[in-house]
């Protein structure tokens, strides 16, 4: 045996144990049209045999906001400062639009992948790759609508728009919010393969985290006391900055804004390394 | 020496039985308290030297398997249910992962190990050539050029915009098959798809592999119960058995053998002793017969033989609350019929069961029977499967031409006679 093993060089092997550091994102990336592909069959699926079809990227929203402005901005009365509260809640709502989609989207990774998974062998991060790309286009939809309101905004004389050159960010902020999604997201999925009962703590933790974000409300409304629950949170910064470059008000120092890139990178190693470790072994109890 | 395409390198695999995720959040956490804080051994580790294997929650899956596939071979991997095959397969085809051993290839590896592997019902069949092509491992230049032939080779001709769900079965195994026939990888693993499809598309399947292997010197990993199958298409044989290699190599020695083995008659099996006898601490099989009431000495067994199945059990137990049965399984593993005694009170002995399966009952075809045995409740149970096989010839009586196969699970005669009725009013329909 141990001559045939120098005999040969083999192209690929399995043996019992999954490396933590063999992840071979070089084969995700052989694997790309599938990628694409998966993209695609979420857009055809998600529009077929719906009344309304790709408008519902938008209507969602816009519903949302409606409650939002409804709720908190004139029952509560929470103020939104300058900004026209329509524009402060959408904001908002795309941006933890974006986060709580690709989050519980990808924390199912394994479960809703399981007939696929014991089938064949592909790169097992295609999946939640695709399903994060196909939400980052869903998101350019809502940044249409966005425009569309900002420009609408722009046209009226009793509120000025200050947006500025922190708007250029904006991509950063999306990819950024994405990847935090992303990597909760991978370590959620390994959660809920190994004991399914914690999906069920999924959309409870999305809640809260939601109320630890400034989505609702802004940073400037919460008592100094508090400020450090948010200032802990590294997706604060990136709301805050996005409504600044947009809208022209926020609050956040540049040292929040390397916390939130920092933790951002750990959060991602983390979640790729634990999914890339996790995943042979959970095919044997899916 | 020819190159080798896979090397399977003592393989073993041990799988977990039991519901899933019961008390495992707390035995992982005790597995951590031990090892990470108490720095202490692993109180769950499996013990490799065999002390923990045999614990009844775990069962090996696959032990020790060993198998050298030079490249251009094709190898059928034959074994009843249970034998290990699909779960070999899919450590071969990096799906899981074994608890031992290594595996090791060369060149590019798909496998087929269902239809329609990443088909989805709502999209058409052009979005899921696509799709599954690029799951199955394709390249995006592959696919377009044998997009056309796929779409031949499967005839589903102007449906290819149509989704997949309205496809009739027939049409969608064909679909899917064409996909998988077209890969343009070194290695194919096949696991009995072709056992879905009809007759004819089954030989087209057939072909295709062929060709595959003859012209393109591709190597095929083939898993199927169709023997003939097998037997045309694969040069080389591993044969599996509750998960250990019972023997591997050329074909014709070990298609002897395993036909020797589960094909032929087997009317009888008896022990001397309990000791060698199968069974476990309460309970021993000593004989187990099926003796047919042949009219003639060397007449066959038709479908007019009455069959009478005899079995006898030590009861190693002073007292024991003994249920005992039987299961008929016909060719394709679908069970005929299932009888049982009642819960019966036993002394420590010899215990002994008749039955009369009368003729005229059965229809021809090759039959099993396994045995199982029941102590005081439906948990506790020793049972013995494939115990017996034996054939049922055909007969169809004066009079009857007939030729083609006679339907039916079972072939009773109950009585079915045309009479004439005089009616009263006159036949009015002018005919």
């Amino acid at each position: 045996m141990d001559i045939k093993e120098k005999q040969f060089d083999w192209d690929w092997q399995t043996t019992s144990k999954t490396n933590w550091w063999q992840l071979d994102l070089r084969e995700v990336w052989g694997y790309r049209n599938l990628l694409a592909r998966l993209v695609r069959r979420d857009f055809l699926l998600s529009y077929q045999q719906t009344l309304l079809g790709p408008l519902w990227t938008l209507l969602q929203p816009l519903l949302t906001v409606f409650t939002y402005v409804l709720v908190f901005s004139k029952l509560v009365g929470i103020s939104t400062g300058t900004v026209p509260p329509v524009l402060f809640y959408l904001t908002g709502t795309i941006l933890w639009g974006l986060f709580n989609d690709v989050f519980t989207g990808t924390s199912t990774t394994f479960t809703t992948n399981a007939d696929l998974f014991s089938k064949v062998y592909f790169p097992r991060l295609v999946m939640p790759f695709a399903f994060v790309s196909a939400q980052l286009l869903r998101l350019l939809v809502q940044l249409a609508l966005l425009a569309a309101f900002l420009i609408f905004y722009s046209f009226r004389t009793d509120v000025t728009i200050h947006m500025n050159a922190w708007a250029l960010a904006l991509p950063g902020i999306l990819i950024v919010v994405a990847i935090l999604g992303l990597a909760g997201g991978l370590i959620f999925s390994v959660i809920t393969a190994k004991y399914r009962d914690l999906m069920n703590i999924v959309p409870i933790l999305m809640r809260i985290l939601m109320y630890v974000t400034p989505v609702i409300y802004p940073m400037n409304i919460i008592p100094v006391k508090v400020r450090w629950i948010l200032a802990i949170n590294p997706m604060t910064p990136m709301f805050e900055l996005f409504r600044y470059g947009l809208l022209g008000e926020g609050s956040f120092t540049s040292a929040q804004l390397v916390y939130s890139l920092v933790c951002t990178v750990v959060c991602l190693l983390v979640g790729l390394f634990l999914f890339n470790k996790q995943k042979d072994a959970l095919m044997d109890i899916l | 020496m020819a190159k080798l395409a896979i090397q399977v390198d003592n393989i073993s695999k041990l799988y977990q039985l039991g519901t899933i995720g019961t008390g495992s959040f707390k035995r992982d956490l005790h597995r951590w308290w031990s090892t990470s804080i108490r720095k202490q051994n692993d109180p769950f580790e499996l013990n490799s030297t065999g002390e923990n294997e045999a614990q009844a929650s775990h069962i090996w899956a696959l032990r020790q398997v060993n198998l050298d596939v030079a490249e251009g071979d094709v190898w059928g991997i034959v074994g009843g249910n249970g034998s290990g095959k699909s779960t070999l397969l899919k450590i071969i085809s990096r799906i899981i992962r074994p608890t031992h051993g290594t595996v090791r290839g060369r060149g590019r590896l798909s496998s087929m190990l269902e239809v329609g592997t990443g088909f989805h019902q709502d999209l058409s069949g052009r979005e899921n050539i696509y799709l599954s092509g690029y799951v199955l491992g394709m390249k995006r230049h592959e696919i377009r050029r044998r997009f056309d032939e796929i779409v031949e080779f499967s005839g589903i001709g102007q449906f290819v915009d149509t989704p997949v769900k309205r496809y009739s079965s027939g049409m969608y195994v064909r679909l899917a098959f064409a996909v998988a026939a077209h890969l343009d990888s070194d290695i194919l693993i096949v696991d009995e798809v072709l056992a879905v499809g009809d007759a004819e598309f089954q030989k087209k399947c057939l072909n295709k592999m062929q060709e595959f292997t003859r012209t393109e010197g591709r190597t095929i990993l083939f898993v199927s119960h169709n023997m003939q199958a097998v037997s045309q298409l694969c040069k080389h044989i591993l044969w599996l058995k509750k998960g250990q290699m019972v023997a591997s190599g050329p074909i014709q020695s070990i298609l002897n053998q395993y036909s020797n083995q589960s094909q032929i008659n087997q009317l009888s099996q008896n022990w001397h002793t309990p000791q060698e006898a199968p069974g476990n601490h309460w309970i021993r099989l000593k004989s187990i017969e099926l003796i047919p009431q042949k009219e003639a000495e060397d007449s066959l067994v038709d479908v007019r033989t009455p069959l009478t199945l005899q079995f006898k059990f030590w009861v190693c137990q002073d007292q024991l609350r003994l249920l005992a049965g039987f299961q008929l399984m016909n060719q394709t593993g679908e069970c005929v019929f299932d009888i049982m005694t009642p819960f019966t009170d036993c002394k420590r002995g010899l215990v002994e069961a008749t039955c009369e399966i009368p003729g005229n009952f059965l229809n021809d075809g090759s039959y099993s029977i396994s045995l199982i045995a029941y102590r005081n409740s439906w948990e506790d149970y020793f049972d013995y499967q494939n115990c017996l096989s034996f054939e049922v010839e055909d007969f169809r009586g004066e009079g009857m031409n007939f030729t083609g196969k006679w339907w039916g699970s079972v072939r009773p005669k109950f009585p079915l006679t045309l009479v004439h009725k005089p009616e009263n009013q006159p036949l009015s329909l002018s005919l």
